[in-house]
């Protein structure tokens, strides 16, 4: 049996480390509570880009008349081949099941893709994701090409991609966590949207961790390209977490003061549903179309951009409730420690007497 | 339409980014860098929409005095009495950092020369510099 000695020293490690998870926790809801924040103050911007977006649509034709075509190619669906997955996991660990769960809902769309017998590139986001798929899968193989005519007047730049696996890393953002800025997200888009125009990608899902508030929070497939219906999550699969995981979410929320229901829509946040709806013959200074052409891929960067300020909310949520178990268990740890160091010491100080006593009746 | 409201004159001005609620104020007028170079609002303006351009927006008069901020791509909705700007950018004149807009005016500069015979890239290329030369104007107006 260990003696006090090692006990106490056992006991004071797993103190130490309960301090530690403890912190973690805070640093998590503060962390969470900033997030939330952010993805709420998004919120009018995307509102009224949509408005926007919907006007144009019901004033412009985005078919043409005569062949019936869809004039704008981020509308058009084409035969799925190559499918590009962008895949949003965190930065850290030490968030419970976040990181692999995200993990694993990619794994389950990509296999059954590749059942298919499509072509998969993947596009991870955070660190985790990166380390994750780059160990397993080979990056992407670009070739650029330069074309000199007319004696140099001209030069025609081509991008070729030479595909040598079913599964590639077409490209990995490792700082996009940090500070999630619009524009770090719009040169994302904008670099999907142009291998999406030019056909090396057929379609684009996106998979992340979709979190509206502690309670409501899921783990989605969703497909960002070609747009289905504008200003719909196009979710083509989802996974809700297990009643056991809900209920420690909320356990650590409550535990922190932090709202488990989605915050009511803000005074500012209603003003831009109306924004560009006024009953009112408005007078275009663009042309509808020139403007719907524009406003195409800033709607994209908009649904990537709340996918990451929600992932991240996820984030720190998922760590806030593994930290708070983390903290619970070390009490639990303690608790039983002393107990058994308690009984040990009991157990010698008895020991001593029965020596004694024993000792004494021999005399 | 103006009639029908409170006569107070002064426009409801929201600047709106991706990021929060920028500017939440009352003015008598606004100037407005549309793609199509600048235009004014004033209390009781034609209902309009329109695509932002890099420039100023300028606030005169109203709750909070003149005001100026940087703006670069975004819509704007002009109704009677209220005008709401989305903006991609938007920044005030003394947040903008002038070394950073020269690095930037130098990448579009560079991409225009990289660009070849893509008529896209020249426009992104254009679009870039034209942001980051409306930047550096904006910061050295704040400073005259």
């Amino acid at each position: 049996m260990a003696n006090v000695l090692d006990l106490r020293r056992r006991i004071r490690s797993v103190k130490n480390t309960r301090q530690i998870t403890k912190a973690m926790k805070m640093v998590s809801a503060a962390k969470l509570r900033r997030a939330q924040e952010r993805a709420m103050q998004a919120r009018p911007y995307a509102q009224m880009l949509i408005n926007v977006l919907e006007s144009l649509v019901r004033r412009t034709d985005i078919y043409n008349e005569q062949t019936g075509e869809i004039l704008h190619p981020l509308l058009i669906e084409r035969e799925e081949k190559n499918v590009l997955v962008v895949v949003i996991a965190g930065d850290k660990g030490f968030a419970g099941g976040f990181n692999s769960n995200v993990g694993k809902a990619a794994q389950k769309f990509i296999d059954a893709r590749v059942a298919k017998g499509q072509n998969i590139d993947l596009e991870p986001i955070g660190k985790k994701a990166i380390g994750f798929y780059k160990r397993k899968f080979p990056a992407a193989n670009y070739e650029k090409t330069e074309e000199h005519y007319d004696n140099d007047l001209a030069i025609h730049y081509d991008t070729i991609r030479h595909r040598a696996a079913q599964i590639e890393v077409a490209a990995e953002h490792p700082d996009l966590l940090v500070k999630t800025e619009f524009e770090a997200v719009s040169k994302l888009a904008h670099s999907i949207i142009e291998r999406y125009e030019r056909s090396e990608i057929d379609s684009v899902y996106l998979v992340y961790n979709e979190f509206k508030s502690v309670l409501q929070q899921r783990i989605v497939v969703e497909k960002l390209l070609p747009i289905v219906e504008l200003g719909v999550h196009n979710v083509e699969s989802s996974q809700e977490p297990t009643q056991e995981e809900r209920d420690a979410a909320v356990l650590a929320a409550q535990s922190e003061g932090i709202s488990v229901h989605v915050p009511e829509a803000s005074e500012m946040e209603e003003e831009a549903k109306k924004f560009g709806t006024a009953d009112v013959d408005y007078i275009f200074d663009q042309s509808p179309e020139r403007l719907f052409r524009h406003l195409m891929p800033r709607y994209v960067t908009t649904v990537i951009f709340h996918a990451l300020l929600e992932s991240t909310a996820a984030e720190h949520a998922a760590r806030m409730t593994a930290t708070d178990a983390a903290t619970k268990n070390a009490g639990d740890l303690i608790d039983s420690l002393s107990l058994t160091m308690n009984r040990v010491r009991q157990a010698a100080i008895t020991k001593e007497i029965i020596e004694i006593v024993s000792g004494a009746a021999a005399l | 339409m103006a009639e029908t409201t409170s006569n107070s004159g002064l426009l409801a001005v929201r600047l709106v980014t991706p990021d929060r609620v920028l500017l939440d104020a009352t003015a008598e007028a606004v100037e407005l860098p549309s793609m199509s170079g600048y235009l004014e609002a004033l209390y009781g303006a034609a209902p309009l929409l329109a695509e932002l351009g890099a420039g100023e927006v300028r606030l005169h008069g109203g709750s909070s005095g003149d005001q100026k901020f940087f703006v670069a791509w975004g819509f704007v909705e002009v109704l009677p009495e209220r005008v709401t700007i989305l903006a991609e950018t938007a920044l005030h004149p003394n947040e903008i950092d002038t070394a950073e807009a020269q690095k930037e005016l130098q990448e579009g500069q560079k991409l225009w020369n990289e660009a070849g015979d893509d008529g896209e890239k020249y426009d992104e290329a254009n679009a870039i510099t034209r942001k980051a030369e409306e930047k550096i104007a904006s910061a050295q107006g704040k400073r005259s």
